[in-house]
């Protein structure tokens, strides 16, 4: 691969990603508004909340680490992206690997307790540390599920994992070979998305949005470039561990809609969990059923 | 009268500057483009004064939605666009409001819902009761009724939504422009010691708002009073500790 080939790659996956991931924010706030028999927002509303956000005259900042803080919560998503294996383009993918990506995925959540920590605001800290505990919950699944399928696989390559499981046709799928694994990865998923029933660190009623609290601006517009990397990073990495990642454009759109789609429909009926109980759900059925999967593949 | 003296004669009554002409074409293009989407995505402060609060809620949810229209709740003024007024105001409450509106990031607009808040309503002889809102912010759009129903809010807001827009939507900057007037109507409710958080004159200045009626006596009687603001001492009041039993 050309120098080029890389740059243009590593310039193309993070804006495919945007687009994608602005997508996806549209369909996750159409899907709560049906299931509230409401019409729901127009086509490019999370177009407009970004440029509207960046485009406030006022860009109130609380100091450097405030503003680095969303710089690494956005950059961390955007190297996340080069390490995800899309149709055509691979980016970092080759070199990095699933265990780079459970590393970097940390990063965005770090810089955002860092930017909160300098807004003092007692919500922002609250929340931040609900964040933070609900992270410790669903990493502890994630790292199981990561494990025993780079163990099944062999490899931790992400090209790699697509490329076997391509060959085997749907048969060969990650969620065909390892059902259980799949099943808790996709418990899991709700929780890494942040959304209901999981996102008691937003809780706008009580910690008036928690994190969110202090930000304005350009920095809530941070947050809302960052929702959509969240979403697409959650919908690509269960679509490349079990579904057989993209064979073309198509396929790995409407699966990665799927992904997203399905824990998202039933989740808004909850209410949400608090900090404890999502800690104790977490590391209750999605890390037993992991385990037992775990036992099963590796026999 | 043509569409040219008609925008004229309403930039004199409003005293500000409507269509303002730039050199270059696709910064005006940009600016539209800005506006479009300021018009199209509202985040409304979830804080209601007053009765009026209760015709919000079917306005957000199914009946009527919002959100088809690109308006939804936000919850800290940091974060928000508009500021509802839905009802009367008293003048503790209005303390808030103004402590409120003045950490709301520009561009940001006023709604003032119910009879109450234009002209007093049913608490015109109440003693407690600010009367008039727009002598203490400037207000861009009012809508009356002793409540508005749903339909009628969300006209309202529509009508702001158009304002915005055109670019007319800019009572914003009145309050940085007529800063002594809305300071002076403050003080009095208040007293002379009334002071905010906010540095409204720095703000001024900042965005190159400032007029000669930003400042003035009332401003020169803020000066006067205005203490430095100190961090609040971090400690948990009212917590004794427990004897060992």
């Amino acid at each position: 691969m050309s120098v080029t080939h890389l740059i243009v790659e590593l310039l193309l996956m993070p804006l495919v990603a945007f687009v994608v991931g602005l997508g996806m924010v549209l369909m996750m706030r159409r899907i709560a508004a049906r299931l509230q028999r409401r019409v729901g927002p127009p086509f490019l509303q999370p177009v407009y909340d970004i440029m509207k956000l960046y485009s406030k005259q006022t860009q109130i900042s609380h100091g450097l680490v405030h503003e680095i803080g969303i710089i690494m919560a956005v950059g961390g998503y955007i190297a996340a992206m080069t390490l995800l294996p899309v149709p055509g383009m691979s980016g970092l993918a080759d070199k990095g690997g699933v265990v780079t990506l459970a590393y970097v995925l940390m990063i965005p959540s770090l810089g955002l307790a860092l930017g909160v920590g300098q807004c003092a605001n007692p919500n922002g800290s609250i929340g931040i540390s609900r964040a933070l505990t609900a992270m410790l919950a669903y990493d502890i699944p994630f790292i199981l599920v990561i494990f025993g399928v780079a163990w099944v696989y062999g490899t931790t390559n992400l090209a790699e994992m697509v490329a076997i499981q391509q060959q085997g046709g749907p048969q060969g799928w990650g969620f065909m070979q390892m059902p259980l694994l799949a099943l808790a990865g996709l418990l899991t998923l709700p929780a890494m998305m942040g959304k209901h029933p999981y996102e008691i660190y937003v809780a706008p009623a009580e910690i008036a949005t928690g994190p969110m609290v202090e930000m304005s601006g350009k920095f809530m517009g941070g947050l809302f470039v960052m929702q959509c990397f969240q979403l697409y990073t959650v919908g690509v990495l269960y679509t490349t561990l079990f579904l057989g990642g993209g064979e073309n454009w198509f396929t790995f759109l409407v699966k990665i809609f799927a992904v997203v789609a399905i824990p998202m429909s039933i989740a808004y009926v909850f209410p949400r969990y608090r900090t404890e109980d999502v800690l104790r759900l977490m590391w209750k059925w999605p890390v037993l059923i992991a385990l037992v999967g775990l036992a099963v593949v590796m026999k | 009268m043509s569409k040219d003296d008609l925008l004229q004669r309403k930039e004199q009554e409003l005293q500000v500057e409507l269509g303002r002409k730039r050199s270059n074409p696709l910064a005006h293009v940009f600016d539209d483009l800005v506006n479009f989407c300021r018009s199209r995505s509202m985040f409304m402060l979830h804080y209601c004064t007053g009765c009026g609060a209760i015709e919000l809620p079917p306005a957000m949810t199914s009946r009527f939605d919002m959100e088809r229209l690109g308006i939804q709740p936000m919850v800290t003024p940091r974060q928000a666009d508009i500021l509802l007024i839905t009802g009367y105001v008293s003048i503790k409450t209005l303390k808030r409001i103004i402590l409120t509106y003045e950490q709301m990031g520009s561009p940001k607009y006023v709604i003032g819902i119910c009879s109450c808040t234009v002209n007093g309503g049913m608490y015109w002889q109440s003693y407690a009761t600010a009367k008039v809102l727009r002598h203490y912010l400037p207000v861009d759009v009012y809508i009356a009724g002793c409540m508005p129903r749903p339909e009628a809010v969300i006209e309202g807001l529509q009508e702001l939504m158009e304002d915005i827009k055109i670019g007319r939507a800019n009572s914003w900057k009145k309050y940085f422009q007529n800063y002594d007037y809305y300071l002076g109507n403050q003080q009095q409710l208040f007293g002379e010691a009334w002071q905010t958080p906010t540095d409204i004159i720095a703000e001024a200045r900042h965005y190159d708002l400032i007029t000669d009626q930003t400042l003035g006596e009332y401003t020169a009687l803020l000066e006067k009073h205005q203490q430095p603001l100190e961090a609040l001492e971090m400690r948990l009041q009212g917590q004794k500790e427990k004897q060992p039993l």
